[in-house]
């Protein structure tokens, strides 16, 4: 067949204060996309989250509250020590516990961080299986370890990996524990990344700045830890799992057990968080679900395993700590020349995030810019994604330099950065913002409030990537009662996608999002993708729209005939079918199914392929202001305000939700969260929630989101992501806030007390250290 | 401690239980191993082995056979099947294994299923359900003030405590009744609309 021709239409797109017209070629069959002239009655509204009702009365099943008949729980086992060789494990005591009913151990023969998988058990309860993994006796030959990054990169370290024996990496040079700088990232289009001449750039500067920024690992801390309910009926495997993926679930474990994958069924209906960290089979530093599916075909029972929160803490991936030195110089006005980014971040294991996002694509204009990125190894859980992986630590370092560099220049940070972007969005951005934090509010002199409780405000940018999934598809069915079903088979982590598709698909059929029951988290259904990168809404949503569009080209096939009109002249609104140009004449919605000659319309439409849009990239603009005990050290922010564009907003209720929830988690970085290591032991200080602190109720401050008007195209819903760019900015705003407030500068996060004491001693502005 | 085997999985304890409850004579304790009401010396010892428990939750008593070292959150979870309070920190720090003892708010992750016989317990599961949502989890619901849902329960829980006691709290009382709970998402300030926005309709 040969290839059918793309379509072309021209769209108003982009701000609304300042509109573009856009020529975009969406493929055949495609929708003409919703612009800024489209005049939508249900998308952008402000829909309750479907599954609501069942979250808030405790009837929602996550993958921790699946129990199945006859069904064993599962315990694991983990290295105590973080390095060393495995000398003998002994489950024989576990085994002869009565109530245990199998056990696995690993084939490793090194330990590379406290934490690592040893051993699992399964027992009839969960607390049989507690008692049997405190059993099993693990005997490590203890070797040299390291686990703090800036000694990992001394020569002396001890080696995480062997020479000739590190993990398939990049292909990057490596000296000891460091790989780097690393080849340029393939992820994103719209990276910018090295180029021009830095040395040059710096030349012709009139200020230059230098400074490194530190942060520490940061864990995800999701509350619904990782885990599975492994159930095996002959060769099928069904596998409840909590998950940001369930096809590629379904794919690791067909391949762990060669199965076809059409016997593998993968099902996560509710999720509880995942942030990055469920974008694995297992986890990044454990394989528990494939032990328990072997648990399960050795027992003949379902197997549960779920990790324990000290596990999660310490095995499921984290954030990388980062060390990066950014020089960034600028003309005398004002003009940006040069941003040199050299990064040396801790990837733990495993192969770390990448920093240099922010300084490659924040600032096209700017001529020449240098990214260095590097891996360092240490004895720690392996790193993973974790909401927009690197850009926080990057745009941290980045915008916090370019603060300290407006402020020796003597030019006002937001006038600073307006000079230097040429974002469309972005620069739609910094008067809302301002008058939204009241910028003029903010100390001329940082640190000139008086008395010991100072206030002060900053600002900052971010940014992300329009990122998405082509192989995907929606199925819609309208049934002759009038009821409406829609299945997709991506899994919904907390950011309403259920709600989102029914509001895509209401919009087309005339009803309204809860009129539409939506099924997710399914390999039964059809294919969606995983959901990392701000990908769910703009991969599945124009796939809903055409599907809904099918069913309601069909009903309005249907009743035309009915209605005396064609089907093109029938309006889909309010729960009826109408001639648009005389309203009076419709059809119930119910009605019009009730023509259908037989029980049910099944629509099933894919994906189309993306076309033009405004930006490959998201922006993002924060202001904060904070509240500086300089006698105590204690920071609290009083006041975030967010500026953000994600295209399209499906749903207005949740899309704010959500970018103020990606606002405290950056605030939860900058002012508390640290992993922190055992220097001595190399194990975790604190893998619970109590030290490890997250903010909380009582910790929390105004929010203010603002959701800026303005489609983006690309697909034709014209929406796009929204999970990562409403986190990028916030710590680098946040730290520039406590700049303007006390007049001191810190560099390194989390903001705790004892840092800005000995900040403010070593800048004698009182404090102690 | 004797070393656990599993031989001997329970080895006698240094001081017995009867000794270590004379000595120490906690109160709370106490009321946990023996019938309720009574704190006598004569106290029962109750295990290793499960032993029947009547529960009274939700309204309706229910006899669950566990384990006396099982914890309430458990007890509930895989024994009644009711899995609203959600298992995630087992140490008290986020709430999000909330429910109401005698109407106030406990973290069932750090009480034995013993020490709630003879009390009350209300689960989110006893507030109301999908199809007659409580005040507080209508507001929760119009509020948006959720995301993932997993510390929903625990915070419909705390807030409905919270509005029994005061029904009118200022934002700086919502904050501290709440400050118990962990929310990894960040919903907190929809929360807060929410405790207002069903406070607001008490009247």
């Amino acid at each position: 067949m040969a290839e059918q021709q793309d379509q072309a239409f021209q769209v108003k797109v982009g701000p609304a204060e300042s509109p573009l017209t856009l020529t975009v070629h969406p493929a055949a069959g495609d929708l003409r996309p919703w612009d800024n002239d489209s005049r939508l009655r249900t998308v952008k509204g402000r829909h309750q989250r479907l599954e609501a009702p069942q979250k808030v009365t405790g009837s929602a099943k996550y993958t921790y509250d699946v129990s199945l008949p006859g069904m064993l729980w599962a315990k694991m086992v983990r290295a105590p020590i973080p390095a060393g060789r495995i000398l003998r494990i002994d489950t024989s005591g576990a085994e002869r516990l009565s109530g245990v009913k199998a056990v696995w151990t690993t084939d490793a023969k090194l330990v590379r961080f406290a934490g690592q998988d040893i051993a699992a058990v399964a027992a009839v309860s969960q607390e049989i299986a507690e008692d049997a993994a405190r059993l099993v006796e693990v005997q490590v030959e203890a070797t040299p370890f390291v686990t703090d990054l800036e000694e990992a990169m001394t020569p002396k370290a001890p080696l995480v990996y062997a020479e000739g024996q590190p993990p398939a990496l990049a292909k990057a040079p490596r000296q000891g524990n460091v790989v780097g700088p690393l080849p340029p990232p393939t992820l994103g289009g719209a990276r910018g990344g090295t180029r021009g001449d830095v040395e040059k750039g710096l030349a012709e500067a009139a200020t230059i700045h230098e400074a490194t920024y530190r942060l520490a690992v940061h864990t995800h801390a999701v509350l619904e830890t990782h885990g599975v309910v492994a159930h095996w009926e002959g060769d099928r495997l069904t596998a409840y799992a909590s998950t940001q993926g369930v096809f590629m679930v379904r794919a690791a474990l067909a391949e762990a057990f060669d199965l076809d994958r059409k016997k593998v069924r993968v099902i996560s209906e509710h999720m509880g968080g995942g942030f990055g960290s469920k974008l694995y089979p297992s986890a990044v530093g454990s394989a528990f679900a494939i032990v328990a599916c072997r648990l399960a075909r050795q027992t003949g029972a379902p197997v549960k395993l779920m990790l324990d929160r000290h596990e999660e803490q310490i095995c499921t991936g984290n954030a990388p700590g980062a060390q990066m030195t950014v020089r960034i110089g600028a003309t005398a006005d004002g003009t940006l020349t040069a941003i040199h980014h050299r990064a040396y971040t801790e990837g733990g294991i495993g192969q770390s995030a990448r920093t240099g996002g922010p300084a490659g694509s924040m600032y096209p204009e700017c001529p020449n810019v240098k990214i260095e990125e590097h891996d360092v190894f240490t004895n720690a859980g392996p790193t993973c994604a974790l909401r927009a992986p690197g850009h926080p630590q990057g745009a941290f370092a980045l915008e916090c330099a370019m603060d300290e560099l407006a402020h020796r220049l003597g030019i006002d940070p937001l006038e600073f950065r307006r000079k230097n972007d040429a974002h469309p969005f972005r620069k739609a951005y910094y008067d809302v913002g301002a008058k939204a934090i009241g910028w003029h509010r903010r100390n001329r002199v940082p640190g000139a409030t008086p008395g010991p409780k100072k206030r002060g405000i900053g600002m900052a940018h971010g940014n992300w990537y329009v990122l998405f999934r082509e192989a995907v598809a929606v199925e819609v069915r309208v049934h002759r009662d009038g009821s409406v079903e829609l299945f997709h088979g991506a899994q919904d982590l907390g950011t309403g996608i259920r709600t989102a598709l029914a509001a895509v698909a209401a919009e087309e059929l005339g009803l309204r999002p809860a009129d539409i029951t939506v099924h997710v988290g399914d390999t039964q259904y059809p294919p969606g993708g995983t959901s990392g990168g701000s990908t769910t809404t703009n991969s599945s949503a124009p796939a809903a729209r055409l599907a809904a569009h099918q069913a309601r080209t069909r009903l309005a096939a249907l009743v035309a005939p009915l209605l005396k009109a064609k089907p093109e002249e029938l309006d889909f609104v309010g729960g009826r079918i109408a001639v648009t140009a005389e309203p009076t004449r419709t059809v119930s919605f119910r009605e019009a199914a009730q023509k259908m000659p037989g029980e049910v319309i099944v629509c099933v439409a894919d994906r189309k392929k993306q076309f033009e849009a405004v930006r490959q990239d998201l922006a993002a603009t924060q202001f904060a202001e904070v509240e500086v005990d300089v006698e105590t050290g204690v920071i609290r922010v009083l006041k975030m305000v967010g500026v953000h564009n994600c295209g399209t907003p499906i749903n207005l209720l949740t899309a704010e939700n959500q970018l103020v929830g990606g606002q405290i988690q950056g605030a939860s970085w900058a002012l508390y969260e640290h992993r922190t290591l055992d220097r001595n032991l190399g194990t975790m200080v604190n893998p619970n929630l109590e030290a490890y602190k997250i903010l909380g109720p009582a910790d929390m401050f105004e929010a203010v989101p603002i959701l800026t008007e303005g489609t983006n195209a690309g697909n034709n819903t014209s929406a796009t992501g929204m999970a990562e760019p409403v986190f990028v900015p916030t710590l680098a705003a946040i730290a520039n806030a406590v700049f303007n407030a006390t007049g001191v500068r810190l560099r390194e996060l989390p903001m705790t007390p004892d840092r800005v004491l000995a900040a403010l001693a070593a800048a004698g502005k009182g404090g102690s250290p | 401690m004797p070393k656990r085997t599993p031989e001997n999985p329970n080895p006698p304890l240094p001081l017995s239980r009867r000794t270590f409850l004379k000595t120490v004579g906690v109160g709370a304790a106490a009321a946990g191993l023996v019938a309720p009401g009574a704190r006598t010396a004569d106290a029962a010892v109750l295990g290793p082995d499960a032993v029947p428990l009547p529960l009274k939750v939700n309204g309706a008593t229910h006899t669950v056979v566990v384990e006396p070292r099982v914890t309430l959150l458990r007890a509930l979870r895989n024994h009644l099947g009711l899995t609203g309070a959600k298992e995630v920190c087992e140490r008290g720090a986020c709430g999000a294994c909330t429910v109401l003892f005698d109407g106030e708010p406990v973290c069932a992750c750090l009480m034995l299923a013993v020490d709630a016989v003879g009390h009350e317990i209300v689960t989110v599961e006893g507030l109301g359900t999908p199809e007659r949502l409580s005040p507080v989890q209508a507001a929760f619901v119009e509020c948006d003030a959720l995301q993932c849902g997993f510390c929903t329960p625990g915070f419909v829980v705390a807030s409905t405590a919270l509005l029994a006691k005061n029904p009118k709290p200022n934002p700086e009382e919502i904050k501290a009744g709440l400050a118990g709970n962990l929310c990894r998402c960040g919903t907190y300030s929809r929360i807060f609309d929410a405790v207002r926005t069903a406070a607001g309709r008490r009247g």
